[in-house]
């Protein structure tokens, strides 16, 4: 059973032209949205290394979400493009190793959809929060093996 | 013979100066086991082995070699040749400081199924020569006994080579034995390869024996040994294993040779190519690429498409 009180941690990395815009956008229109996420500005979804998702996950995140630019609108031209290809071998790569599927979430919001930045993270929240807290990859602390 | 020409071969190019140095196999101190040797002399190359126990990827010490202005005459493999040419493309050493002696291989033997198929038996009762393996002068099938990684080869014939020894072979393991080891895998819940997984990396004792067998794991400072920031603790904790072995896989995508130097390194025997072959096995499908066959191709990690995979993105 899980805890009905139990609000889940979640990591979000947005990047600093289209998804970050986004959620200020989101927030001076005082849209409502769920407060579970800790925001983590990068330049570029480009930017993000594979490993920031799994350190994130390593430390305890209950989720991490990912976003960037819609492909095409990089304002470093093909950033996301790069990005994309990256994020779709982790993700398999995931899944394949049996970490829930929804742990990790990744999306296009552009610096205007400041009503769609919200709908994502509620999504998110919802999904995640049926999944209970992260147990797999978290460091543990006592090692029981 | 093969042994032989070998040696005449590789003397010869110590002698005309055309390389200073030879990286090859000797024989080890274990029956069934071999050890690389790196001869400068003549007389050092009288020992030379080539033997299906010649497991080493030998373009592992090329690195060492990046800034040593030397010429290397190297013993490759069909796996070695592919590695060699990945770093070739990644500009880790000249082509031209590269003497490449091809070796076409069938395959490497894993002496743990020897040893488990034939319990009472001693090293003398094996016998191996051209016309292929004996046990007690009886000739053995050896597909069963090769290394698993070695029974899904897909490459006999190194792709580059300025030397081939004997005959190019032209049925490769992966043809006779049709074997998948992802399949198994790939039919089981989420819940049960993760436990599977989870229990393999526990074992982990995270010598690194796998990374500093990889002849492509070449950065100055790997992750793992990153304090600032520190990636993945040094502590041998399963969720750290488990970091450790998907950050390598991420550093692998689409360079990995599967040449399974990694596994045979292991000390405590976890299965650990098979998430960099998964790897593989999805770029092979997804963007129609394999590492190490072409010359001077680019990494999938290092271009795009316009119409990459993207359903999982909302």
């Amino acid at each position: 059973m899980i805890d009905q009180s139990w609000e889940p941690k979640i990591v979000a990395f947005l990047c600093h032209w289209c998804s970050y815009a986004g959620a200020d956008l989101a927030g001076v229109s005082r849209m409502q949205y769920p407060p579970n996420i800790r925001v983590i500005r990068v330049p570029c979804s480009g930017a993000i290394n594979p490993l920031y998702i799994l350190k994130a996950l390593r430390e305890g995140a209950d989720g991490v979400l990912v976003s960037g630019c819609h492909p095409g609108d990089c304002h470093y031209i093909s950033g996301n493009f790069y990005a994309r290809r990256k994020f779709f071998l982790l993700n398999e790569l995931l899944k394949w190793v049996g970490v829930e599927e929804d742990r990790v979430h990744f999306s296009w919001v552009s610096a205007s959809e400041g009503q769609k930045f919200s709908e994502v993270v509620t999504q998110v929240v919802d999904s995640i929060k049926p999944l209970g807290p992260a147990r797999k990859l978290v460091k543990e602390f006592v090692v029981n093996v | 013979m093969f042994e032989e020409m070998l040696r005449d071969l590789t003397k010869k190019l110590l002698r005309e100066k055309t390389a200073d140095c030879v990286i090859g196999y000797a024989p080890g101190r274990l029956p069934f086991q071999t050890e690389p040797i790196i001869a400068t002399s003549e007389n050092e190359l009288n020992h030379l082995a080539w033997n299906p126990f010649c497991g080493y990827n030998l373009a592992r010490y090329l690195k060492y070699y990046k800034n040593v202005n030397q010429k290397i005459a190297l013993l490759v493999k069909g796996c070695d040749a592919r590695s060699v040419q990945v770093l070739l493309n990644e500009e880790q050493i000249p082509r031209e400081r590269l003497f490449l002696i091809g070796l076409p291989c069938r395959g490497l033997i894993s002496p743990e199924k020897l040893i488990k198929n034939y319990p009472n038996s001693s090293p003398n009762d094996f016998l191996w020569n051209e016309q292929g393996f004996f046990y007690r002068s009886q000739k053995i099938e050896l597909y069963p006994f090769l290394e698993d990684t070695c029974q899904r080869c897909r490459y006999p014939n190194p792709p580059l080579y300025d030397f081939l020894i004997g005959e190019p072979i032209t049925i490769s393991n992966y043809q006779i034995g049709k074997k998948d080891y992802l399949e198994p895998l790939d039919k089981l819940s989420p819940e049960e390869r993760w436990n599977y997984f989870y229990r393999e990396m526990s074992k982990c004792i995270r010598c690194y024996a796998c990374r500093n067998a990889c002849p492509l794991c070449y950065c100055q400072e790997c992750f793992v040994e990153s304090t600032k920031p520190q990636w993945v603790s040094p502590a041998a904790t399963p969720s750290d294993n488990f970091l450790f072995h998907l950050g390598r896989t991420m550093h692998m995508a689409g360079r990995c040779v599967e040449c399974g130097a990694c596994e045979r390194a292991c000390p405590v025997s976890i299965p650990i190519a098979l998430l960099p072959l998964k790897m593989e096995a999805i770029i092979r499908e997804e963007f129609q690429f394999e590492s190490g066959v072409e010359k001077e191709a680019l990494a999938p990690l290092l271009t795009y498409r316009e119409n990459d995979p993207g359903d999982f993105i909302k």
